[in-house]
């Protein structure tokens, strides 16, 4: 009851503050959607209309929202700033993030030159910043037209407050674009700094330039130090910082040739720039918005998080107002900058991978390493192709009676990858169902999970008549895994060009793991019959890439390597995966569906008898 | 006995098509095929025939509004069943009903065409000498095959549940070209008087089904027949039998003469059934203008291409492209770029009547102005009828892995473009001049194999002619 008094005060306070700019002040309730798993959320259109029915008042969230006209617009665009925070547990960062904003907002109430409507949104983020925003987000952009039944009607207490509140849902024009402004609650110690945020779900980015403007204007007006996540433990690791030193004098070296030649850069900033585009290809790759910026990406709007992380902790700040002011400069001249556009931002932007906060990849660039990795698999498959369909010398005069299907032969592997396909769509499934189990830990659910898809791979494979025999094969028999293994590449093939797609930085880790294997894979038999030391080494390279390429150790291999924090547990795996369908990555999607199924068919293929 | 077992065996998987497709229509919000742009064009969209069938009750011409372009025959047979819903029912259930119908009798049809194809192959080989041949030509039971690629294949069944119309121009492409092989000139002219005037590309199917009616179904390189029976003839004569000789005429009219009995028939029954059609069309547009209007808004929209959203086809972005003035100069380059390859496709496959029309449905479905998914579907069912002939294809692998990758990669490019926003329309376009690579590559491939086949036939008899002679 004490909270919910508190909930409703801090929020009459907003509005009235609001309400003293003469904004349009309204509320918005929100019911908190449980994340459900929406297999195909890729590719239908954002307005899947799922409601949950019969919630209490006490659940509902309430975001308040206040709208300012543009004297100078027509009302059809529109800036958005977002302050999360949580009324029911007021922190200081979040209280001066409101401060912020608020600065900000009252000053563009008395602006002249605004052309966009500017809409201040505080989320209530007691049920998380995301659901919050992407549930107003909703709201604003694909209405429901048939609204929750809420049992009680004491919800609504908009009316006590004097003044006019506008009630139902107001609109702005389309959004140009999205700020949300957050202030870190502890300091840093350093220097008075600016968090970006910018990863949306499937590994989406905003706008470059939206970047940039933030960037130049901290950096050039604000003198404040710009970040962007790195991976820290890359930062100390000796293998990189050699890797660091050999380049720069590699650099100095080309530059003594020739002084056009400039491709050297310092040691300690290669470090830094990888360390970053390890983070940012990780944030990416992982398909989960790393704020709530993350749900303006889906409706086409360019949005990031800033988080201005002051030097000394809030609370033991002196001076908030010179605090506010500088804030508030930052964000008056990004809000200016979008105002002034006449276009959106230009489409080619979008696709960049991070080094820096002012320096990128662009897709250009990126796509060629990648292409060089997915080059082989289609030409290897292809001289697999060729190896398997070379015809057994025959006579050829018995031409007329021959009626061997010698170039349908593809088909019976085509068979088999697409049953390995299936199961790995229905191992992807099952969590879904397992989470409708209550009560199972996430060891249980692993170990479940797991046994269910090893469970149903011997029952596949016997099914389609797995070659166990140990007799002689024939020649057409030891032929037969060269042309299932050329399928599988074509299969890797297509499912990794899909994935760089629609994720980019998922398909350049899953190529990194899977693409070696897929190459090197051939049956363990030949090689142990060999008995050379090539082959041996081969094989020993074959079952090492094997228990890399398998998703749970590599996830385990790539934790242990980069979190430095110790104590790795198998069930970390359970809760990473189901983080990851819980935000209905795409991520998921490919390790179920492409990867672990290639993995599956090339360990096949190794434990082939040939 | 094997072939019992092999019956079974086709009705089970049939069920399992028909299950699979209702399964899926279970579950049409979750997929929203309906409105996806491979699946439903401006002609085969249910939800556009839906729109004219609306503004058609309430009194309106259902071209109004340029929603509706397809025929006004579809809009009273399916009209009714867009606006009957059944409680607790996906909404166009009683439609998808009709498509699964659709499809399967087409794969019926298919099935039986193919089988009495495979005899006359069979039969047509043994008189020219070919036994051995025409035993291992009955081996794969061709009819079984092509229908069950029909059924299995994820475009047919895609555009069956996406509520496309195109299944139903499918069963009549297939009821045309399967009365032409059974030669019942009425049944084909129905067959090819309906397709044209529900889609108008099939019209020039008219071609193959002339030769189909006139000569009689696929069958070897004609010369060979003449040459076999001059040596029978030759032959006989030498031995003196009379009544042998006799027959082997016979035989050499029935394979020589071209059928022209039938093939009035043919244009007697187009001339009935085309009227009928049109007086059916005039009455039920008596009000909104009439057949004029009805070849302006579905003849007239087919040609002129004024619908440039994107589709599976590459001429959506060409025209959105071109310079106006250009426009109609295009407009004439790219349909006659179809009627430019009937007649050299005609003089070299003229005795392989059915597999001309494959042939010309690709190129069609190829070059069409609002091409689907499901136009695919029908000539890669009808692929299957050739299995025998072509069992030696070429590429067979990477056109496999090629279909499946554009059609795996095309709703990504679009969705990259229209709803993320990060990519633009060349993606999505890119896709669609791969799959008409694929297409091209595949009809190419099929005609060289086809010919090769031919070659080796002829090589065959004129080896075993020598034999005899010598």
């Amino acid at each position: 009851m004490f909270h919910s008094v508190i909930c409703s005060e801090s929020r009459k306070l907003i509005a009235q503050y609001m309400l003293g700019l003469d904004a349009e002040v309204t509320y918005h309730n929100f019911y908190p959607q449980l994340n459900q798993f929406h297999p195909l959320h890729f590719f239908t259109s954002p307005d899947s209309s799922i409601i949950s029915k019969n919630i209490s008042c006490a659940s509902i969230g309430m975001n308040t929202v206040g709208i300012i006209r543009a004297p100078r617009g027509d009302g059809k665009e529109a800036i958005v700033l977002v302050t999360p925070y949580n009324p029911k547990k007021v922190v200081l960062g979040e209280a001066l993030s409101l401060g912020v904003a608020y600065s900000v907002f009252s000053l563009l109430s008395r602006v002249t030159w605004l052309a966009k409507d500017i809409i201040w949104l505080v989320a209530d983020s007691q049920y998380g910043e995301y659901s919050s925003v992407s549930a107003w987000l909703r709201e604003y952009q694909a209405p429901q037209f048939h609204r929750v039944v809420v049992n009680s009607e004491t919800c609504n207490e908009s009316s006590t407050i004097e003044g006019k509140l506008y009630s139902g849902f107001r609109r702005a024009g389309t959004i140009a674009a999205a700020l949300v402004v957050k202030v870190a609650e502890d300091g840093n110690h350093f220097d008075d700094s600016l968090n970006i945020y910018a990863e949306a779900s499937n590994g989406q980015m905003p706008n470059l330039d939206l970047i940039n403007i933030v960037n130049y204007l901290a950096v050039h007006k604000q003198h404040l130090r710009i970040k962007v996540s790195k991976m820290w433990s890359l930062l100390g690791s000796k293998w990189l910082n050699t890797l660091g030193v050999v380049l720069e004098c590699i650099g100095q070296y080309a530059r003594r040739l020739n002084p056009q030649w400039k491709f050297g850069i310092p040691a300690n900033e290669y470090v830094e720039g990888t360390a970053t585009l390890a983070s940012s290809m990780y944030y990416q790759g992982l398909g989960v918005p790393t704020g709530p910026h993350g749900a303006f990406r889906d409706y086409q709007v360019d949005a990031i998080t800033v988080e201005i992380s002051p030097k000394v902790s809030p609370t033991k700040m002196n001076r908030h107002i010179d605090f506010i002011f500088r804030g508030g400069r930052l964000i008056e001249g990004v809000v200016r900058s979008i105002n002034n556009l006449l276009e959106k931002f230009h489409q080619s932007f979008f696709l960049y991978l991070l080094t820096s906060p002012s320096k990128f990849v662009s897709v250009g660039v990126y796509m060629i390493p990648f292409a060089l990795l997915g080059a082989p698999l289609p030409i290897v498959a292809a001289s697999l192709y060729m190896f398997s369909s070379k015809t057994t010398p025959q006579a050829p005069v018995a031409s007329e009676v021959d009626f061997s299907l010698e170039s349908w032969k593809w088909i019976n592997s085509a068979k088999k990858v697409f049953v390995i396909h299936l199961w790995g769509v229905a191992v992807s499934l099952l969590p879904y169902f397992l989470c409708r189990i209550p009560g199972l830990t996430p060891t249980n659910n692993l170990t479940v999970w797991g046994s269910f898809a090893v469970l149903s791979l011997v029952i596949l494979f016997s099914m389609l008549g797995y070659p166990t025999s140990v007799a002689v094969p024939s020649e057409a028999e030891k032929r037969e895994w060269a042309n299932l293994k050329s399928v599988t590449l074509s299969a890797t093939f297509i499912g990794l060009s899909l994935m760089s797609v629609i994720n980019f930085a998922t398909a350049e880790i899953g190529a990194l793991l899977i693409v070696p294997f897929c190459l090197m894979a051939r049956p363990l038999m030949l090689d142990i019959q060999a008995r050379s030391m090539r082959t041996l080494l081969l094989a020993t390279c074959n079952l090492a890439l094997g228990f890399i390429a398998f998703p749970p150790c590599a996830f385990l291999l790539l934790k242990s390597a980069f979190d430095s924090s110790g104590g790795y547990n198998i069930s970390d795996y359970w809760n990473w995966m189901e983080s990851l369908w819980a935000w209905n990555s795409a991520t998921y999607l490919y390790i179920g569906i492409v990867h672990l199924p290639c993995w599956a068919l090339c360990i096949h293929i190794l434990f082939h008898p040939s | 006995m094997t072939k019992k077992k092999k019956v079974q065996w086709f009705w089970m998987w049939v069920i399992g098509s028909v299950t699979l497709r209702l399964i899926l229509v279970y579950f049409p919000r979750n997929l929203n095929l309906s409105s996806r742009p491979e699946v439903s064009t401006p002609l085969t969209s249910l939800r556009r025939l839906a729109e004219g069938y609306w503004l058609k009750r309430s009194s309106m011409s259902p071209y109004a509004g340029s929603m509706y372009h397809g025929s006004p025959l579809l809009l009273t047979f399916l009209g009714p069943l867009t606006v009957t819903r059944i409680e607790g029912q996906p909404d166009q259930l009683l439609c998808s009903l009709v498509f699964v119908i659709a499809d399967v009798i087409s794969a019926t049809l298919i099935r039986a065409a193919g089988r009495s194809l495979q005899a006359a192959y069979s039969s047509s080989l043994k008189v020219i000498g070919l036994h051995q041949l025409s035993e291992t030509s009955e081996v794969l039971p061709s009819g079984d095959f092509a229908a069950l690629v029909y059924l299995w294949n994820p475009f047919t069944i895609i555009a069956c549940v996406g509520l496309s119309t195109s299944a139903i121009e499918n069963l009549v492409v297939v009821l045309s070209l399967y009365g032409a092989c059974k030669r019942l000139a009425s049944l084909a002219a129905f067959g090819w008087v309906l397709a044209t005037h529900l889609s108008l590309y099939p019209s020039i199917l008219i071609i193959p089904v002339i030769l189909l009616l006139g000569y009689g179904p696929d069958a070897p390189p004609r010369k060979l027949f003449q040459q076999r029976i001059k040596l029978e003839v030759g032959n006989s004569s030498s031995i003196g039998s009379n009544n042998l000789k006799e027959e082997l005429k016979d035989q050499s009219s029935v394979l020589k003469v071209f059928a022209w009995r039938l093939v009035v028939h043919f244009f007697i029954w187009i001339l009935l059934w085309s009227s009928y059609v049109l007086v059916l069309c005039g009455i039920y547009l008596q009000k909104h203008g009439g057949l004029q209007e009805l070849y302006r808004r579905t003849y007239g929209f087919i040609l002129t291409i004024p619908d440039l959203s994107p589709n599976i086809g590459v001429l959506w972005y060409f025209f959105a492209e071109v310079f106006d003035f250009f426009r109609s100069f295009f407009l004439m380059v790219f349909h006659g770029n179809i009627l430019l390859m009937i007649m050299p496709l005609a003089l070299r496959l003229n005795h392989r009547p059915c597999f001309l029309a494959f042939v010309y449905i690709v190129i069609s479905s190829l070059l069409k102005s609002y091409p689907s998914v499901g136009d695919s579907a029908l000539y890669l069912g009808l692929l299957g009828l050739f299995s025998y002939e072509l069992k030696d294809i070429r590429f067979s692998f990477l056109l496999f892995a090629g279909y499946v990758g554009v059609s795996l990669l095309s709703p990504v490019m679009h969705n990259l473009w229209i709803w993320r926003g990060t990519g633009n329309a060349n993606f999505y376009y890119a896709t669609a001049i791969a799959y008409a690579l694929f297409q091209v590559a595949l009809v190419i491939e099929c005609v060289n194999c086809m010919l090769n086949h031919d070659r080796m036939v002829t090589k065959l008899t004129t080896t075993k002619l020598k034999d005899a002679k010598s």
